[in-house]
């Protein structure tokens, strides 16, 4: 068969949602689940669950990169300080109380987005294209890697990306990034009121 | 018209208790007499990992610069959960020094030996900062240590400052367990510096300095009473 792959006019705010949400394997690796396809604050993000419990953001916007960052920081501060409550509503979280991740998606990376997210390692940042796949729409996503100086360009097609695994990775454990406890030494587990008193300093 | 404290500034109601523990203890507080002052008091330090035992070490080096005599004292750990006693554990080698300073890594050593002060070496990071929070909280049954913090690697200052602040409001505001703050090392000073760099031996030099002058070290009844 014929592969005809082109690209496409650019899509709306609500056109955009619905193939981030069909894409959402790719921005979160499998196992997610959709909590809240339109959170009622400013960009209107959407909430998943990751496969291993965290909250993750996905704040978006067409065109402006910036807005899109800004937005999704504004919306993981209001979910980090309702953690608590965020845990007991939706199942999905098995009650683990994870910090919330951050992903963004504009058309380009947002102004600032290489130190921004050396910084933030609850952070991940895409820029899509819309493409034309024989006749079909469909969405080509570039994640920014902080660990190189470019941005790949390897995988400019509609084959599905790796999954974004380095974001999971660096995300801090309940016990911290300091070494772990000797055996034996069980450490005493944190309140609700605690976790989110130390969710940020 | 009322004023509101935010809930984390607000201590619990039987902080009123503790503040009259706090004032009778520094009533019956004496100076050192003759006999207490030639003995050698023992400054137990939890590190956070074995890698910041270089902490340690230097302000053995600087304590003894400053004329305090200091040895640097090892235990075997980790010791279970029986009590145990520490009378006898720096032996021979502290005779002649003023302090021992006693690098430990392990919780279940401090809680078994039973430690009445206890410094805590807290790398500047908020999952550090909370792990050290789940350790004073799994101190803080009784007895409850006296427990100084020296934050390690903040940036500057400031910084230093937010996470003992954070630290210090949450096991006031939860555990009802004030924490003294001994002072900081800033993320430029490192074990690669070398004990003779002066910009690391001022940091070193206030923390040391700060021991002494609080009286930070084990009481004598403490290390006798075990077993």
């Amino acid at each position: 068969m014929k592969l005809c792959i082109e690209t496409a006019e650019p899509c709306d705010g609500e056109e955009l949602r619905t193939l981030l949400i069909d894409a959402a394997e790719q921005l979160l690796g499998a196992g997610n689940a959709l909590l809240e396809a339109k959170l009622p604050w400013d960009g209107h993000p959407i909430l998943f669950a990751d496969a291993s419990g965290h909250p993750v953001l996905i704040s978006f916007d067409p065109e402006q990169g910036q807005s899109a960052l800004l937005n999704g920081l504004r919306t993981s501060e209001q979910l980090a300080s309702a953690l608590p409550w965020i845990n007991q509503v939706y199942e999905a979280l098995a009650g683990r109380q994870l910090p919330v991740r951050l992903v963004v998606v504009s058309r380009d990376y947002p102004p600032g987005s290489r130190a921004i997210l050396s910084a933030c390692p609850l952070l991940t940042l895409f820029r899509y294209r819309i493409l034309n796949i024989n006749g079909e729409t469909g969405l080509w996503l570039e994640r920014m890697d902080d660990a190189s100086d470019t941005p790949r360009h390897d995988d400019a097609s509609d084959t599905p990306r790796p999954e974004p695994q380095p974001a999971l990775e660096c995300a801090p454990e309940p016990d911290g990034g300091s070494t772990p406890p000797a055996p034996g030494a069980a450490l005493p587990s944190l309140s609700d009121e605690e976790t989110a008193f130390f969710q940020q300093l | 018209m009322t004023t509101q404290l935010s809930p984390v500034w607000q201590r619990r109601p039987a902080s009123s208790d503790r503040l009259a523990r706090i004032s009778a203890r520094f009533l019956s507080d004496t100076p050192d007499t003759a006999d207490n002052a030639d003995s050698c008091r023992t400054i137990p330090f939890l590190l956070d990992n074995p890698g910041q035992s270089w902490v340690t070490h230097d302000l053995c080096r600087v304590l003894g610069q400053r004329g305090h005599k200091a040895v640097l004292c090892h235990l075997d750990e980790p010791w279970n959960s029986q009590q145990r006693d520490l009378s006898g554990e720096p032996g021979t080698r502290t005779e002649g020094s003023q302090y021992c300073l006693l690098p430990v890594t392990s919780l279940e050593t401090v809680r078994a030996a039973r430690f009445d002060h206890l410094v805590l070496l807290v790398p500047a990071s908020l999952s550090a900062v909370r792990t050290a929070y789940r350790r004073i909280k799994a101190l803080s049954e009784e007895p409850r240590p006296e427990i100084g913090i020296v934050v390690v690697g903040p940036r500057d200052q400031h910084a230093a400052w937010r996470y003992f602040r954070k630290l210090a409001v949450g096991s006031l505001r939860y555990l009802d367990m004030p924490l003294l703050n001994l002072g900081f090392l800033p993320e430029d000073v490192t074990p690669e510096h070398g004990p003779v760099n002066h910009h690391r031996k001022n940091f070193l030099a206030r923390i040391s300095e700060r021991l002494v002058r609080s009286g930070f070290y084990l009481s004598a009844t403490d290390r006798s009473a075990q077993g």
